[in-house]
């Protein structure tokens, strides 16, 4: 499959073109050098058992989302169980059952993923770790280490946005924009707000551009109404239009406003207790 | 106040908006309620803000600022709208052998009243 790389690659950039299990492991050695690389192998194996058969909507098996995040939270230098979580963050959407995983791979990396299924990831995290985390990394909190995989499942599903439907995509892209993005560079991980900015803020560009040509038509519709009444529904429907996610749907959107005007001006002009005939 | 003409279009915004009538809802929202475009839809809810049936306001700031894009104009059905509009859809239900279905003269309507 050919792959379109619009942004410019980050520190974190690199793992996400081919991760494979060695590739995490290494990465996971290089800052853990005695981890036990079959506790990783394990989940790995877990994860391709659970996600057999499912694809993402790029066509990708599933498990090459689960390698991507577990290969980013590597690279965050999180220890070996924060990685295992990472691996399989998505496993509780699947046929496996509840205990399965404290079973087969344990309590600790168990719990790491009820808890980032739970997580609500804010843009201005209460426990004040600040930049704590970038030096801590290898022996991160609790919280730390839950908001590393949420940001890492961010991440990939934004650099692979392009196979989401539109729709989502710009409500995605602003939650990133919003919320995910500060919410990384509060704790320390500002490559990853950086790169989660530039990915949400590149879908919301063009959206805005486009977008400013159909305001300026509404604009002229508006004259069409009762003067004192323009600048309310000239605001309405910039509103609403700003609400529309495809140019497509704006066009429409703007059509049917232009198509419907004459009859609102002539609302507009009516005595209220006229009967309409 | 008058009365709108209930056309099918107006009976179709005034049943997506009274399936909750105390929630507000903006212009857009009502076209894919109502399943209508964009032009129908705005000059049917002047018409229904006109006489009296809905009010129309502005969202709160802090609401918008916080999602990050331009205010919406909410309409919501007020108590006496929501009791016309609801005895107006049932006379067009009444009528709707008539050869033109979705809207009712004042004529019939006031004579479907009364009976």
């Amino acid at each position: 499959m050919k792959r379109q790389r619009r942004f410019p690659p980050s520190s974190t950039a690199r793992t996400d073109l081919a991760p494979t299990l060695e590739g995490v492991i290494a990465a996971v050695r290089s800052y853990h050098p005695d981890s036990d690389a079959g506790l990783l192998e394990r989940a790995y194996a877990e994860a391709s058992i659970w996600h057999a058969g499912q694809r993402r909507r790029s066509g990708d098996p599933y498990i090459t989302h689960c390698l991507a995040v577990a290969a980013i939270v590597a690279e965050l230098r999180m220890p070996p169980p924060v990685v295992c979580a990472a691996l399989l963050h998505d496993v509780e959407d699947t046929a496996c059952p509840p205990q399965r995983i404290a079973g087969q791979i344990g309590q600790e990396v168990a719990d790491l993923t009820a808890a980032v299924r739970t997580a609500v990831v804010s843009a201005h995290p209460q426990n004040g770790e600040g930049a704590m985390l970038a030096s801590d990394a290898a022996a991160p909190s609790w919280e730390t280490a839950v908001l590393a995989i949420r940001l890492a499942d961010r991440l990939h599903n934004m650099r692979t946005i392009a196979f989401m439907d539109p729709a989502r995509r710009l409500l995605k892209a602003r939650e990133t924009l919003d919320v995910f993005a500060p919410a990384a560079c509060a704790v320390g991980l500002e490559s990853v707000g950086r790169e989660l900015q530039d990915l949400a803020s590149a879908v919301l560009q063009p959206a805005v551009s486009s977008y400013a040509v159909t305001t300026r038509i509404l604009a002229v519709l508006t004259l069409l109404l009762p003067s004192q009444r323009r600048v309310r529904w000239q605001e309405e429907w910039s509103a609403d239009l700003a609400t529309l996610t495809t140019r497509r749907a704006r066009t429409r959107f703007t059509l049917h406003v232009l198509l419907g005007a004459p009859r609102l001006s002539m609302t507009l002009r009516r005595p209220a207790s006229q009967e309409q005939r | 106040m008058g009365a709108p003409r209930m056309t099918l279009q107006t009976q179709l915004v005034l049943r997506a908006l009274l399936e909750d009538p105390a929630r507000l809802r903006y212009g857009l929202e009502l076209c894919e309620l109502a399943g209508l475009p964009s032009g129908t839809i705005y000059p049917i809810l002047a018409r229904l803000e006109q006489v009296g049936w809905l009010e129309s306001s502005w969202e709160d700031s802090a609401v918008h600022e916080a999602e990050g894009r331009p205010r919406r104009r909410f309409y919501g059905v007020t108590q006496d709208g929501a009791e016309a509009a609801r005895e107006a859809l049932a006379r067009t239900y009444r009528s709707r052998k008539q050869p033109l279905p979705g809207w009712v003269s004042a004529h019939q309507a006031t004579g479907g009243g009364a009976s």
